[in-house]
């Protein structure tokens, strides 16, 4: 687990770019407008909209392969439509890298 | 967790895992202890020091009403002593044999037992619970001609339920079966008399309710024949010996004590001591009541303690998983809380499809006003999950 101070608080388009790749689950009316997001296989990210603190958490499995996939995350999402194009392809090579490494198990997709 | 300008006051409620904040004196006894040189049993270092061991042994025996200072045995934790006891018990016996446990324990009970069962050691049945509780007609059930050991709690960390314990030490000391009965969760929080009841072994921990640091524990044997010692090492006594000394305390620790994590116990129990344990217990119950209170008419939350004999309340809020939840708490009211399964994997297959929970736990140093902010907090994160 790591926690993460950004640059910026996380907005609302934030989440609608998560959506293209794991589950969103977004709490408005809380004190602070908590959410969470999953990629089952990858990480999972809780935080608050508005607030620059998010907590990453890494499957620790494949760690290695997918450290880097909050940062690209955050980077891809500053290219829009074209971002999430983008990301697609990264986590389409993550997953190959996967297979490669569990051929007798497969990945669990 | 750092403070930041604006953020309400920090809300320790995981006492159950460690007691949070310490009492002034046990910080102050931490920093004697490492002003002045240690006493060292049988070594040349004793001068004016304080031989916190022994005092420390004499404190404990008082507080739990136990006849042999010397059968206090230090360890490093709660999880330590278990396993010294049951591995030396198991190669005490030397053939294997027939044990028991129950739904309640923890993992530093679980996992030894069932190492010991993978290895072919022991075979082990399990006691179910019943509304929190394993009775002695419950074990019964379990016993086998074969069976020589029962270890159980005598607090559960999730649901906050007190054993009564008597009855099973009596079967059990009347049948030749070897109790151990794990204190973490009570030890310095409900009054111990362990002159009153036959038990083979008692287990505590100094971090959690006798307000000690982390790293200090042990454990009262009263037959030291009852296990074999599964450490050897220097004592400081009958040192051109190669073998090690069959004396209490020595029989079962080697090395050199944690002097510190020693200092703190007595300095907590010496806390206990001076608010009174009565007073201790009762203030607990009390803090745990009232949060059940401000919390049970939420229909959003499931509460699964809702009478419990420690300060120990578990629950889950709809719609919400337990390690959200927590961290809304943690994050938004700065609340410390602990979810997950608490170590404790089969209590929560019964009572939340093995989920796990939330649970707050309270010390005597929580005040009604934390209690009641915190029930708050709760309430609104109930709310918040519901729209």
């Amino acid at each position: 687990m790591k926690e993460f101070i950004l640059e910026e608080p996380l907005t609302p388009g934030f989440l609608t770019f998560l959506r293209s790749f794991g589950t969103v689950k977004e709490y408005p009316h809380m004190k602070r407008p908590y959410f969470s997001f999953e990629q089952e296989h990858f990480i999972s990210i809780k935080g608050f909209v508005g607030d620059p603190s998010v907590e990453v958490r890494y499957r620790k499995e494949f760690s290695d392969l997918t450290s880097d996939y909050f940062h690209l995350l955050l980077f891809y999402f500053r290219e829009g439509e074209n971002g999430i194009r983008k990301m697609q392809g990264i986590e389409e090579s993550i997953w190959e890298r996967m297979k490669v490494r569990l051929p007798e198990e497969g990945v669990p997709r | 967790m750092d403070a930041h300008p604006g953020d309400p006051p920090l809300i320790y409620l995981n006492n159950a895992a460690t007691t949070w904040p310490k009492p002034q004196g046990v910080l102050d006894a931490v920093t004697r202890s490492l002003q002045t040189p240690f006493f060292e049993h049988g070594r040349s270092t004793a001068g004016s020091a304080m031989d916190y061991p022994s005092e420390t042994r004499a404190a404990l025996a008082g507080l739990f009403h136990a006849e042999q200072p010397d059968h206090f045995i230090f360890t490093r934790s709660a999880t330590e002593s278990l396993n010294l006891l049951i591995h030396g018990f198991v190669k005490k016996q030397g053939a294997p044999f027939h044990a028991i446990t129950t739904e309640l324990e923890h993992n530093s009970v679980l996992r030894p037992l069932h190492t010991l069962t993978g290895e072919g050691r022991l075979s082990l049945s399990m006691v179910p619970f019943q509304e929190s509780y394993v009775t002695l007609q419950d074990i019964k059930k379990a016993l086998q001609p074969e069976t020589r050991l029962v270890v159980m709690t005598h607090g559960s960390n999730v649901l906050g339920s007190l054993q009564n314990i008597r009855p099973v030490a009596e079967y059990c000391a009347e049948n030749n079966i070897f109790l151990i009965v794990d204190g973490a969760q009570t030890a310095g929080q409900v009054p111990i008399n362990l002159e009153a009841v036959p038990l083979g072994a008692f287990v505590f921990t100094g971090h959690k309710a006798l307000f000690g640091i982390p790293g200090i524990g042990g454990f009262y044997l009263d037959d030291p024949d009852a296990i074999v010692p599964v450490q050897q090492g220097g004592t400081g006594t009958d040192s051109r010996s190669l073998a090690h000394p069959q004396e209490m305390p020595q029989k079962f620790e080697a090395g050199t004590p944690n002097y510190p994590g020693i200092a703190s116990l007595l300095a907590g129990i010496r806390f206990i001591e001076h608010e009174g344990q009565d007073r201790v217990t009762r203030k607990g119950r009390d803090l745990a009541a009232l949060f059940i209170s401000e919390i049970t008419r939420d229909k959003n939350i499931i509460l699964y303690t809702p009478a419990p004999d420690l300060p120990v309340v578990s629950f889950n809020i709809q719609g919400l998983d337990n390690d959200e939840a927590g961290y809304i708490l943690a994050k938004a009211y700065n609340i410390i809380t602990r979810t997950g399964l608490h170590c404790a994997p089969l209590v929560h297959d019964r009572i939340d499809s093995g989920k796990g929970c939330i649970r707050v736990s309270f010390s005597c140093l929580n005040t009604p006003e934390e209690c009641r902010s915190a029930a708050m907090a709760v309430r609104e994160v109930a709310e918040g999950a519901d729209r």
